[in-house]
């Protein structure tokens, strides 16, 4: 059994004579030899399942926020407007339902806290860590290990971990402060520290996954380089501020935009610790209020118009990155 | 030759992987259409509800042995999790015979997928045995929809014995919420016990007290109006107060903690009180050393004396129907006093037939059943789905967790009554 593919290329090109002025070819040969087409069982059926299963999904969604799809039934694709658009940034009681709709404002603050908070911590962490890491020192190995560990648990782990780490009476958050001579504070349903805790663990949870990325920066750019800044007379602080630190612009680059997204989809990580989707008003993301109004009310066409905002927030990060990597002709 | 070999192995691994692409995609689009048995869907994956549902199907299967049954637990996150499985399957019109849902207005949900079963499975013995409140929350808009077959009663206040004694406060006494924002100062003053022990790491605990409290400021008929839209928003701040009082005397990190933790504080002796409905007397029977009468004790919350406030879990009968005859067979045996003794032993709650026989009950049970028969209203739970729409449901949940945040009654009196908008 030949290649079904060198099957059919021959069909097709024996039609034509053989050339021997090894240059013009028929058409339909020359389409069937280009490298794009040939490589096509290979690229198409990812290119399809995922143009179907991922974009063709987000289209879908955006289609159906336009709709007035609510409860049991089928969405009536017929008669499309911006209504839920309208509902999420002022509120009121839109045409499919009875009640009164919350708008997205309170949640999407809370979004872009979470996310610019946790994001730039983390980098910040990661950065100092990664420094610290690769001064040559002992047990290097061990604490790339530790720091990174967090991450590899889950949201759900992280999220009943913190939530003993915050107990009022025997939490270790509480007793360190103690220490100090404050405290014990409420911190889980505190309305002002809510969301810092939230941020605080994701950022513990993260910040090595920074480090990682960092370091793997730091390795990269050449010792003549610390050398040549040390032998100039730079200062250990001046070296990084002047040397290190900008040539480490893709590596915050790709670290943010994976951060960015992380705290997203901080939903796992308030459901387990609120028990719910409904972690209260001062910790309420878009990602908690869009399953709220989808699965708790069964306002589909509204929830996916929260989807829609959460992806453009999603994109409004990751497509700069991408235009730069384009830029560059990494792409 | 060794291309050869190369060649065939290539061979080999394009058919296993086209083999194994395949089984996937059958994977995907097979269904449990080889099965013909009810399918019953729940979230009884564990603990007492596990126990529960295994006795009563055995109890189903050796009256009809003939018909199948393909049971469905749905693990996870407990009933929301079971409602989008619902919820997914109703969209692709693949209803399956019935599930444990809350009866009421939770119905509402999935209102239009319901069929009415009135004669079929309510036939005169069930409308002759059932109390008027479950029955009520049998139906949909007048249509009976679904058969209930527990009732777990929310207000109930349970106490530790020992503790209260210590302190010198007599639960049996008192009257109104009041006394029990007063017994617990007096057990945080006379104990180093915790007065009230009370979870708020997630809102549920605290709407449910709030309902109790209500219930017992605004009587039966005030509730009913509160369930109506039409709730008088200074009792409903009044009882949003009472609250805010016991707060002050709930454990320090009650939101760092679950219920489990809480009911175990009270076990410990750590504890004098908790509101719970009665699975924590669930949890009590499990500990040998913590016996009804003697360690642990309760009263129905001072002032809901006459009321039992009704939480229950329901099989209703979806129109589309893949078994239509089993399924209405399966639910005419859940309305049996057989079905629900066998259930509620194992559930810890009691039947919702009159005329059922408790002595296979434990005594709590019995002294519930006792209540329940005698009570003289049976409102529906709000917190648990039976009293208002998923909706309204969803805004006072959300009005809870906001509560829980800032213990602001003012606020939150406003936001559940503008819940119903």
């Amino acid at each position: 059994m030949r290649n079904p593919l060198t099957v059919l290329k021959r069909l097709v090109s024996d039609s034509g004579d053989a050339r021997t002025d090894g240059g013009t070819a028929s058409s339909g040969t020359s389409l069937l030899s280009r490298d794009s087409i040939r490589s096509a069982p290979f690229w198409l059926p990812p290119f399809l399942l995922v143009g179907l299963f991922v974009y063709g999904a987000i289209l879908w969604n955006v289609v159906l926020s336009l709709t007035d799809f609510q409860g049991l039934g089928d969405p009536n694709y017929g008669d499309l407007d911006f209504e839920n658009y309208v509902v999420a940034f002022d509120g009121g009681t839109p045409s499919w339902t009875d009640y009164s709709i919350d708008p997205i404002w309170n949640a999407t603050q809370n979004t872009v806290v979470l996310m610019v908070a946790f994001a730039i911590v983390c980098l910040a962490l990661g950065l100092l860590l990664a420094i610290l890491v690769d001064q040559q020192i002992r047990f290097e190995n061990t604490f790339r290990t530790i720091y990174l560990l967090p991450m590899s648990l889950s949201f759900v782990v992280t999220a009943k971990f913190w939530l003993y780490m915050y107990d009022y009476n025997t939490g270790l958050v509480n007793i360190a402060l103690g220490a100090f001579g404050f405290g014990p504070i409420e911190i889980v349903q505190n309305p002002d520290l809510k969301l810092a805790a939230v941020a605080f663990a994701l950022i513990w949870q993260y910040s090595g996954y920074a480090m990682v990325v960092y370091l793997a920066g730091l390795r990269a750019i050449p010792s003549s380089h610390f050398e040549a800044a040390r032998v100039d007379g730079a200062s250990t602080i001046r070296m990084y501020w002047r040397v290190i630190i900008p040539q480490l612009r893709t590596a915050t680059v790709s670290a943010l935009v994976v951060l960015v997204v992380f705290s997203l989809k901080a939903f796992d990580f308030l459901f387990s610790m609120y028990g719910g989707y409904n972690p209260g008003p001062s910790a309420d993301i878009l990602a908690t209020q869009m399953v709220r109004e989808a699965y708790g009310n069964q306002n589909w066409a509204y929830g996916s118009s929260i989807a829609v905002v959460l992806f453009l927030m999603a994109l409004a990060v990751v497509a700069p990155y991408i235009y730069s990597q384009y830029r560059q002709g990494q792409l | 030759m060794t291309d050869d070999t190369n060649r065939i192995s290539r061979r080999t691994v394009v058919k296993t992987s086209g083999v194994a692409v395949a089984a996937g995609l059958a994977g995907c689009s097979g269904s449990d259409d080889g099965s013909d048995g009810i399918q019953l869907l729940h979230a009884w994956s564990e603990g007492d509800g596990n126990a529960a549902i295994a006795a009563l199907i055995e109890g189903f299967q050796e009256e009809h042995p003939d018909i199948e049954f393909s049971e469905d637990p749905v693990d996870g996150a407990a009933r929301s999790n079971l409602d989008q499985v619902i919820s997914n399957r109703l969209q692709s019109n693949d209803p399956p015979s019935t599930f444990q849902t809350w009866p009421g207005k939770t119905l509402e949900k999935f209102g239009d997928a319901y069929a009415d079963i009135e004669g079929d499975v309510w036939n005169d013995d069930l409308k002759n045995n059932y109390r008027s409140g479950p029955q009520e929350q049998a139906q949909l808009d007048g249509t009976y929809v679904t058969v209930p077959i527990n009732i777990h009663r929310i207000n109930n206040l349970f106490y530790n014995t020992a503790v209260v004694e210590e302190a010198g406060v007599d639960p049996t006494s008192w009257s109104s919420p009041s006394d029990v924002v007063d017994g617990c100062a007096q057990i945080s003053e006379e104990t180093d016990a915790v007065p009230f022990a009370h979870q708020t790491s997630s809102a549920w605990s605290t709407s449910q007290l709030w309902e109790t409290v209500f219930l017992a400021m605004a009587g039966a008929d005030g509730y009913d109006d509160f369930l109506n839209g039409e709730g008088d928003e200074s009792t409903v701040e009044d009882a949003l107060a009472n609250v805010v009082e016991l707060e002050e005397y709930f454990p320090g990190n009650s939101s760092s903690i679950g219920f489990t933790e809480a009911n175990t504080m009270v076990q410990e002796g750590e504890a004098a009180f908790i509101h719970q409905g009665d699975w924590a007397a669930g949890a009590y029977s499990g500990n040998d050393s913590f016996n009804y009468g003697e360690d642990w004790d309760y009263v129905p919350y001072p002032g809901t004396s006459g009321s039992y406030l009704l939480n229950m879990d329901s099989f209703p009968y979806f129109d589309d129907n893949p078994t239509p005859e089993d399924t209405k067979t399966f639910l005419s045996y859940c309305g049996t006093t057989d079905a629900q003794i066998r259930f509620n032993r194992e559930k810890g709650s009691i039947p919702p037939r009159e005329d059922a026989d408790v002595s296979q009950l434990n005594q709590f049970q019995q002294d519930q059943f006792d209540h329940f028969t005698n009570a003289d209203a049976q409102p529906p739970s709000i917190e648990h789905g039976l009293g208002v729409v998923p909706q309204v449901k969803t805004n006072i949940s959300e009005a809870f967790s906001a509560f829980i945040e800032s213990y602001d009654a003012g606020a939150t009196a406003g936001d559940l009554v503008g819940a119903f908008n």
